[in-house]
């Protein structure tokens, strides 16, 4: 997935043929998680304080993000870990396999990681002959499913238990009960096996602390430590963007991550690899291998106002509260990040053809920029990347659509020139009576039908500056 | 006696004279001396936020050389068009250029209805009259890039005889978003359906807004909906004087 | 020296060196810790709340305590972390009386799996958050908190640290931090909470005094 290669993102298209029960799920999963997170930072007075902390800490990293990703490769060698810098997907896919082929791996386990379906890892893996199985519960899911994710922290709840049952049924060959806990202990037991015979481990992290090339997972189930100590081979892929200075900077974002994601105060499990095990005793791996995924970031980082979409901490906060994620469900985004944050990182990764429809897909109402807990100014973010569609910038020739870039020139022109203005204001209300009824204006032609397929207009009536006019006069005329 | 200029938004222009009449009339009735600049058009926010600032540089152009002409502030019934003219005029023009420096100037004296009569005027009873259930929609330009948190309602709380109830889901979008309805119409309608359902729930008969693209979309909506609630501009509201029969 | 992704990021900076361009931004201050007996009772709290079991416990109590767990959870296979401290409170001893099988907890991985209960100490403990700290070690290894389906944490109140800053003050030089917070969890389908997807569906926690 990069740039020129990327198919094209159709969101208009996509959004008009979401079935509506996936707008109804997601809606339960984020009304859960916006009271969960309500509650949580009713908890702590020091909420807003903690926020522009974090964003100054991650402003900061990602201005000094070659000094730090240094002092991390240096301490991850240190602690017998292996790095490898992957300039672009097919670079890191490329490593993977690598490491996989020189150790003969036929299974791999892998935890949650968006990092890894960003680079379509797993088929690459499929591809050379080895199983990949996801084993976070909601991945499990929709890798059976072949589907993507509908939501960034939940990605199968668009699936009913119903249909979970029938699809375990059908792959897992067996008579599934369409218990939610019954499914989960199916899941456990299937997967437990492949836990303890999995040749390689691949996770995501959510972190990576420079201070003493500590990666950081943050993760509720389980499979996160199963994919990371069973196996004796652990291979984490981490964008680069991922990196914070140290230990007391970790504090500020364990402190609004799973708040901000689900409500909690912390996941149910956080782990700090820094490198393999060092006895054969305690578990864990013997190697240990960082794949340090750059796909577009460090482009990124030229733009000063784009680039903050890298102090992305992945919570969700923005999805949760949007109306039009909300509406539409994550597969409308195309990618593997959706909600407001996939609307300025996917035009930004994959370019503004590919991606073009994106920036536009949102009101500006700017609810994601109150819940971010790194402050990253979404909207402002999004007309900066609709600039870079409608009119080109420093980093791209504009992509938009000739009718539209039309449209543009004609509503430059006509409220530019405000004789034009005027004397159309004064023609408008001729055509009311074609398509006047009760009041409304409805039927109207492209491109008011755009308008009046979804609810009627009200009717063209600009009298106020003939009513203005008049007053004016009367009163010269008759002074008071 | 403070001076004022009309802003009368192209919206407002196009679609909602009483409502201009009625601001005219209230902020008179208030001891302003108002005067209105014939020449504005549209502030330029469709063009803006949709990406096109080269674009919108001349239609601001328009709008400052006609407010320019007075000095007083300038007043206009919508959060949005004047977060525009506030938030992002001057950054349409280079810093050190006179036309940077007429943005910053504009800008500073620009002001939404609510926020001049509240915070400016220092008014919250107008003296209207509504006695009806009364429910509010929170528009998003006016709330978070104007910041107006209490304004409205204060001034809802002075009307004489209305019955005031919680809106669900007050601050949600409504789907209007200017050229989002027309760009993505079925998302914008789906938003819409939203809000217009938790209106209908809220047992209020009338629904008001700060923002004529709000109520352009809401109302339409309900009516689309079958629904007998009014949909009001707060300067109608205000203008109320439906005494008790 | 450097690879094409840091040479991509420096001139995307406009950076010809090194040196950082200034220092990390000042951290919140961290939390002062009311008492002992405050915190303890905060700590089993917040285990409460998270689904979990915790108890205060005095070290005569272990006996009948670890007898009812292995009656009520039918415990037939646990393996237990060899340090000096539940040596001397005679886990595997009272175990072993119990007719449970002991693994070692350093053994393989397939035989740790079969074991019913896992019992570990812990090395910090979070009050805010209920929150246990575990190192790893040939004595401590990771896979006894993580693969029998029980975990049992047998705690001290000295091991309780203010918060995170403290804990990681001592413990960031280490190669190997994991925060338990609550048994195993998902509510990926339908949005129903499960226990014990993958890691423990019970976590007991006996707070003891020394």
């Amino acid at each position: 997935m990069s740039q020129d290669t990327h198919p094209y993102i159709g969101f208009e298209e996509y959004s008009e043929h979401v079935p509506p029960s996936i707008p109804l799920a997601v809606q339960q999963a984020t009304s859960r998680f916006v009271g969960g997170r309500a509650a949580r930072v009713a908890e702590l007075p020091q909420w807003e304080q903690l926020r522009q902390i974090g964003s100054d800490i991650r402003q900061h990293t990602i201005e000094n993000m070659d000094v730090y990703l240094t002092l991390l490769e240096e301490k991850v060698v240190a602690a017998g870990g292996h790095v490898h810098w992957a300039e672009t997907a097919e670079d890191a896919r490329r490593i993977v396999l690598q490491i996989a082929k020189e150790n003969n791996v036929k299974n791999v386990v892998k935890s949650k990681s968006m990092a890894t379906e960003e680079i379509e890892l797993n088929h690459a893996l499929e591809a050379a002959g080895i199983e990949a199985l996801e084993t976070d519960l909601g991945e499990y899911i929709i890798q059976l499913a072949g589907t993507g994710p509908s939501h960034i922290i939940v990605p199968a709840v668009h699936l009913k238990k119903e249909e979970i049952a029938a699809l375990f049924s059908e792959k897992l060959d067996i008579d599934a009960p369409t218990d939610p806990i019954e499914l989960a202990r199916i899941a456990r037991e299937v997967l437990r096996e492949k836990f303890l015979n999995a040749e390689m481990g691949i996770s995501g992290g959510n972190f990576l602390i420079a201070e003493t090339g500590t990666l950081v997972m943050v993760t509720n189930e389980g499979n996160g430590r199963m994919c990371t100590t069973m196996p004796d081979l652990h291979v984490a892929v981490v964008g680069i963007d991922k990196v914070v200075p140290d230990w007391e900077s970790l504090t500020v974002f364990l402190k609004l991550l799973a708040r901000s994601a689900t409500g909690q105060k912390l996941s149910t499990y956080t782990q700090f690899i820094t490198g393999p095990r060092r006895a054969e005793g305690e578990f864990g791996p013997k190697e240990f291998h960082l794949v340090l995924l750059d796909n577009g970031r460090s482009k990124i980082l030229k733009d000063p106002i784009g680039r903050d979409v890298l102090k992305c901490i992945r919570c969700g906060a923005c999805a949760n509260v949007c109306p039009v994620y909300k509406n539409v469900g994550g597969f409308a985004y195309g990618s593997f990040i959706s909600g407001p944050i996939g609307a300025i990182l996917s035009p930004q990764m994959l370019g503004t053809q590919a991606a073009r429809e994106l920036p536009y897909a949102s009101t500006l109402c700017g609810a994601c920029a109150d819940v971010c807990p790194v402050k990253i100014p979404i909207p402002t973010i999004l007309r900066h990347l609709r600039r870079r569609v409608a009119e080109g910038d420093a980093f791209a020739i504009p992509t938009i659509s000739t009718p539209i870039r039309a449209t543009a020139n004609l509503a430059s022109l006509a409220l530019a020139q405000n004789w034009i203005y005027r004397l159309g204001a004064r023609l408008l209300p001729i055509i009311n009576p074609f398509f006047r009824k009760n009041n409304w204006l409805s039927n109207m032609p492209y491109p008011l039908n755009r308008w009046t397929k979804v609810r009627p207009l009200p009717p063209f009536g600009a009298r106020f500056r003939k009513w203005w006019n008049v007053r004016s006069t009367k009163e010269t005329e008759s002074p008071r | 006696m403070p001076k004022a200029q009309l802003f009368i938004t192209c919206l407002g222009d196009q679609f909602y004279t009483s409502t201009l009449q009625n601001m005219t009339h209230l902020l008179e009735r208030l001891g302003v001396e108002l005067t209105f600049p014939p020449e504005q058009t549209c502030c330029g926010q469709p063009l803006f936020n949709n990406g096109f600032e080269d674009k919108t540089r001349p239609v601001a152009l328009n709008f400052m050389h006609a407010f320019a002409k007075s000095d007083a502030p300038i007043i206009g019934p919508s959060g949005s068009c004047v977060s525009m003219v506030k938030h992002h005029y001057p950054s349409l023009f280079r810093e050190g250029t006179p036309e940077h420096a007429l943005a910053v100037d504009i800008a500073s004296r620009t002001f939404e209805f609510t926020e001049y009569l509240v915070n400016v005027l220092k008014v919250t009873d107008v003296g209207a009259v509504y006695p009806h259930k009364v429910t509010y929609h929170a528009s998003c330009h006016y709330l978070r890039e104007m910041g107006l948190k209490t304004e409205a309602k204060a001034l809802l709380n002075n009307i004489k005889n209305l019955e005031f109830v919680q809106l669900n889901e007050e601050e949600t979008c409504c789907g209007f978003g200017g050229a989002f309805t027309v760009t993505y119409p079925e998302v914008s309608r789906s938003m819409m359906e939203n809000k217009v359902k938790h209106i209908i729930a809220s047992g209020a008969d009338t629904v008001v807004t700060c923002e004529p693209g709000c109520l352009m979309n809401v109302a339409g909506g309900l009516h689309k909906a079958g629904s007998k609630i009014r949909a009001m501009h707060i300067v109608d509201l205000l203008s109320s004087k439906e005494e008790l029969v | 020296m450097t690879n094409p992704v840091i040479e991509n990021i420096r001139r995307s900076l406009g950076r010809t060196d090194l040196t950082p361009l200034s220092l990390r931004p000042a951290i919140y201050e961290p939390r002062h810790p009311e008492s002992v007996d405050s915190e303890i009772a905060r700590f089993l709290d917040e285990i409460k709340k998270l689904s979990g079991v915790g108890q205060e416990l005095s070290p005569s109590d272990i006996d009948s305590s670890l007898k009812t767990l292995v009656a009520e959870q039918n415990i037939r296979k646990a393996t237990v972390w060899e340090t000096p401290h539940l040596k001397q409170l005679g886990i595997t001893e009272i175990l072993n009386s119990l007719g449970v099988d002991l693994v070692s907890p350093n053994a393989d991985k397939h035989e740790v799996a079969l074991c019913d209960l896992g019992i570990t100490e812990a090395d910090y403990l979070l009050a805010e958050t209920g929150t246990l700290v575990l190192k790893s070690s040939t004595e401590k290894p990771r896979a006894v908190s993580l693969l029998p389906r029980i975990h049992l944490a047998i705690v001290r109140p000295e091991m309780l640290r203010a918060d995170m800053h403290q804990v990681f003050a001592e413990a960031k030089d280490g190669n190997y931090l994991v925060f338990i917070t609550g048994p195993s969890r998902t509510a990926d389908i339908e949005l129903t909470v499960t226990l014990g997807v993958h890691g423990p569906k019970n976590l007991h926690v006996w707070m003891t005094d020394t």
